[in-house]
């Protein structure tokens, strides 16, 4: 089974994050990074789907896009046991909208043709949740969110169909059957995270890193979304009680999201 | 009483036949003793060569040497009684060798001390003497290991050792017996008595851990040059112990010298609180390895031989490598084989890769947000260094976010304030990387050292004063192998260089803080006197020795001036270099709940014995230990306060 994992590097999680003046962006002048969370537990899951399997053959390539430094969350994947990984080149990402984005992991991907495809749920920078869904509607391939295990994966006269278990809320989970390729986003906290091992990083040296300039791979597009300003939420604090009976209140709520919260 | 005029006797002439068994026999005996020591020889020097190994300066090893063996100091110290048994039969070993020299050569009708003349008589003499003590002292152990059977010796009883005894008897109760023959006949006879146990003696050592007559004195002299030296990885294919390939030298030589005395499990934290770790075990199961498979060997060292849950449960306090007589050194050993483990992802732990996890990511072992403690700081009002201050004081990952090492900081910077000393706090902070050294992965251990190194650096940072012992040996001895680190030392040391002037509070009435501990109905009932008003009563106060002050740095007076500036010392039974671990170290303290005893409650039911109102501590992972432990229990608690707390008190005014 040939397995990708699309993975983002994003700021550390605790790194005091600064506005540019320019209110469009973060400024990453004292930033350090890492791999984003979510994306670290479909890495994870798709290891383990390959030391499960029978098959001898099988392959987890790992694949990010970004500037030189996401090379280095590319190597730590590596060094956790992924066999070869590909790096989309850019500096702009950072002007792309999640459409963008997904357009250039697409067209990586397709050169690719795995059996599955796994994300993280959402990235821990923006938390759009959309870029692995829109990359399963680009390559026309069926998909299923919020996963925390490949439970089941069955071959049979029709292919190889797998089985996931979704997490919903209230406890509540489900199994959904999709025939490969697939495509899924990952839940974190779903299984136990692998160390980095010091063996793991020096057979990572060894190991490919194919870099793809953006450009090559699909033209810029235009952002359907635009992104209009950064800012922190203003610190305001107001509580108010609203008595009666649940309609009473209802009404009352309704009333005062429409001309107070301008929210309605 | 010998008489005044007995001298040794040994027969005058050998004939032919008798000269020809002699040797036929010395022969076959010398034979028996290479089969077998050529093997253990040949494993030995054929492991690998030890990285980062040097012969010189060489002052310290021949004093160690003197010291420890040939003073047998070690071995009297710690067991004093068979300690000295020991001594006198390894004397005796040692006066006797001019003896069996002239004993064999006798055979061959060139002995060359003549019992008759001054000289060869006071020589057989002071071996008479020596005789005499040692055969005393192998019977006493003879019993001891025999009838009286201490428990760090082993539940089997070894065979072997008693062989060993006998022959030991034999040979000198033969020689003594020398002195009161007067027949022909019987003075041959003991002659080939003496003989025959010599022979047989000497054939047997390789095959027993008697082995340690020729080797131990190599291992002591040796030694990796100091406690707990841990050494760095050869390559990128070395990944710590992980096969027989990767023993060294050195570990095998120290393998083969095990003399099984079990000083090291008598006082391991673990193995008295019923864990499966057994540091003798550890060093056994290594050997048995050697024997079986040998040094090139890639079948992993741990699984059959040794269990990979026993080395995890080590907390290297190294009580074990500080007193073994023979310079056996178990802390390179079980960190190796944890290196062996981690650095090749073997072991699985959910808190180990948690705690990995965590500073994979992050800047310290709580895996808490450097943002807690930049407030900190804030809080405190801690002056930040910014290259002109004298000492930059290094937070830890206690000191920055735990709650009660926070007090200590706190406290040791009012101290600082007061003694008007020149300091700052860095504004960031990396974990120093000690958890994760001893747990065995160098993979984070070489980026926190590195980064950390680098930024100090660029800080300017010259000299660092810190409350955390671990802080303090990482920085000083294991960053080494990636820089050089600045000065370092315990907040304890620099404390006791201003104890004079630093406020003394010992000799006030402690009766205020008595009344209360006292009023739940439980310490001191001694103190309650209902003649006098109201009687001082002086804070006895316990000091328990960190394991990485104490012996890992040989500071132990300088946080008892400090406690004794506050009140009466007293010591707990295990105190100074015998100071049992509070279980926190060896990254323990982030692992997850121990199988038997608990450590901490252990120690701190001894120190709580010892009746003192107050336990005082130096290390804030000690600290917390006890803080958990005393909690636990339902008597009411002595105090628990760090010694820069204890020193404060006395600033409540300023």
């Amino acid at each position: 089974m040939k397995i990708l994992v699309v993975i983002k590097q994003v700021p550390e999680r605790d790194a005091p994050v600064r506005i540019d003046p320019s209110g469009k962006a973060i400024d990453d002048s004292d930033l350090q990074y890492a791999m984003n969370e979510p994306d670290a537990y479909a890495l994870e899951e798709a290891l383990q789907l390959k030391e499960k399997s029978a098959a001898a053959n099988d392959e987890v390539i790992v694949l990010s896009a970004g500037p030189e430094r996401v090379g280095t969350t590319l190597r730590d994947a590596l060094a956790k046991g992924a066999d070869r990984g590909i790096h989309i080149l850019s500096d702009g990402l950072g002007s792309l909208d999640a459409l963008g984005v997904a357009t250039l992991l697409a067209a990586a991907i397709k050169q690719e043709s795995p059996d599955l495809i796994l994300t993280g749920l959402q990235s821990e920078d923006l938390g759009l949740g959309q870029t692995g869904v829109i990359v399963a509607e680009l390559l026309g391939l069926p998909h299923a969110t919020l996963i925390l295990h490949v439970e089941k994966i069955k071959t049979g006269p029709n292919g190889t169909t797998i089985e996931a278990k979704r997490e919903l809320e209230e406890g509540w989970f489900q199994t959904i059957e999709l025939p490969t390729p697939a495509v899924l986003t990952i839940q974190s906290g779903g299984t136990k995270l692998r160390y980095a091992t010091l063996m793991g990083i020096k057979r990572a040296r060894i190991k490919e890193v194919k870099q793809i300039s953006a450009a090559d791979l699909a033209p810029t597009s235009t952002p359907v979304v635009l992104l209009q300003h950064i800012g922190l939420p203003k610190k305001q604090k107001s509580t108010q009680m609203l008595t009666g009976t649940p309609k009473e209140a209802a009404a009352v709520l309704v009333e005062k999201l429409r001309t107070e919260a301008h929210v309605l | 009483m010998l008489p005044f005029h007995a001298t040794f006797a040994e027969p005058q002439h050998f004939s032919v036949a008798e000269k020809l068994l002699f040797a036929a026999l010395a022969l076959t005996s010398a034979w028996a003793f290479w089969r077998r020591f050529r093997i253990v020889l040949h494993k030995i020097l054929h492991a690998k060569k030890d990285p980062g190994f040097h012969l010189f300066p060489i002052g310290k090893r021949i004093r160690d040497f003197v010291w420890e063996v040939l003073f047998q100091a070690k071995v009297i110290r710690e067991r004093p009684l068979a300690g000295f048994a020991h001594a006198f039969v390894f004397w005796a070993f040692c006066v006797f060798a001019l003896v069996t020299l002239n004993h064999c050569a006798a055979a061959f009708g060139i002995p060359f001390l003549n019992p008759a003349a001054p000289i060869g008589r006071f020589y057989f003499y002071c071996a008479a003497v020596f005789a005499a003590a040692c055969a005393i002292g192998i019977v006493g152990l003879f019993v001891r290991r025999f009838l009286l059977r201490p428990r760090w010796l082993g539940e089997k009883l070894s065979w072997e050792s008693g062989l060993i005894a006998l022959l030991i008897f034999i040979l000198m109760a033969t020689y003594l017996a020398s002195f009161v023959a007067t027949t022909g006949p019987s003075i041959r006879s003991l002659w080939w008595l003496h003989t025959l146990a010599l022979l047989v003696f000497l054939s047997i050592i390789p095959h027993t851990k008697h082995l340690h007559l020729l080797l131990s004195p190599f291992t002591v002299f040796l030694s990796r040059g100091s406690f707990s030296q841990i050494p760095p990885l050869s390559g990128d294919e070395d990944f710590g112990l992980v096969a027989g390939a990767d023993l060294t030298q050195l570990v095998s030589l120290q393998a083969y010298s095990c003399v099984e005395c079990g000083r090291c499990t008598e006082h391991c934290p673990a193995a008295n609180t019923g864990k499966l770790l057994n540091p003798k075990e550890i060093v056994l199961g290594l050997r048995a390895y050697l024997n079986d498979l040998g040094p090139a060997s890639d079948q992993p060292l741990l699984g059959k031989y040794n269990a990979q849950q026993a080395v995890f449960q080590c907390t290297t306090c190294g009580a074990c490598e500080f007193q073994c007589p023979v310079g056996i050194e178990h802390l390179p050993i079980l960190i190796g084989l944890r290196r062996g483990a981690v650095n090749t992802g073997a072991w699985e732990n959910d808190h180990g890769a948690k705690l990995f996890l965590a500073l994979e990511r992050g800047s310290n072992s709580l895996g808490i947000s450097p943002a807690e403690r930049d407030k900190f700081i804030e809080r405190q009002r801690l002056p930040l260094f910014d290259g002109t201050q004298e000492y930059c004081l290094w937070l830890g990952c206690m000191g920055g976010y735990d709650p009660k090492g926070r007090e200590i900081v706190a406290d040791f910077a009012r101290i600082m304030n007061y003694l008007g000393t020149s300091y700052g706090v860095l504004r960031k902070e990396k974990c120093t990387g000690d958890p994760v050294r001893r747990l065995g992965n160098d993979l984070l251990f070489q980026q926190f050292a590195e980064s950390n190194l680098q930024s100090l650096a660029q800080n300017k940072v010259k000299k660092i004063i810190t409350i955390c012992p671990h802080c303090v040996r990482t920085i000083q001895e294991d960053w080494k192998e990636y820089g050089t680190p600045p000065e370092v030392e315990h907040h304890s040391e620099f404390l006791a260089r201003f104890a004079d002037k630093l406020p003394r509070t010992v000799g006030r009435d402690f009766s205020p803080g008595i009344e209360r501990v006292v009023s739940t109905g439980a310490l001191a009932p001694e103190v309650r006197s209902s003649s006098a008003p109201s009687p001082t009563v002086q804070e006895k106060i316990v000091f328990h020795d960190p394991c990485y002050l104490g012996r890992y740095r040989n500071v132990y007076e300088e946080p008892r001036t400090i406690a004794a500036l506050s009140g009466k010392l007293v010591e707990a039974p295990r105190h100074h270099d015998r100071s049992f671990c509070c279980g926190a170290g060896g990254g323990l303290a982030f692992l997850g709940e121990e199988s038997g005893d608990r450590v901490s409650h252990v120690r701190a039911a001894e120190l709580v014995a010892t009746g003192a109102h107050t336990i005082a501590t130096a290390c804030p992972f000690c600290n917390s230990m006890f803080r958990d432990a005393l909690a636990s229990t339902s008597e009411p608690a002595p105090q628990l306060l760090d010694i820069a707390q204890l020193a404060a008190r006395g600033l409540q005014g300023e």
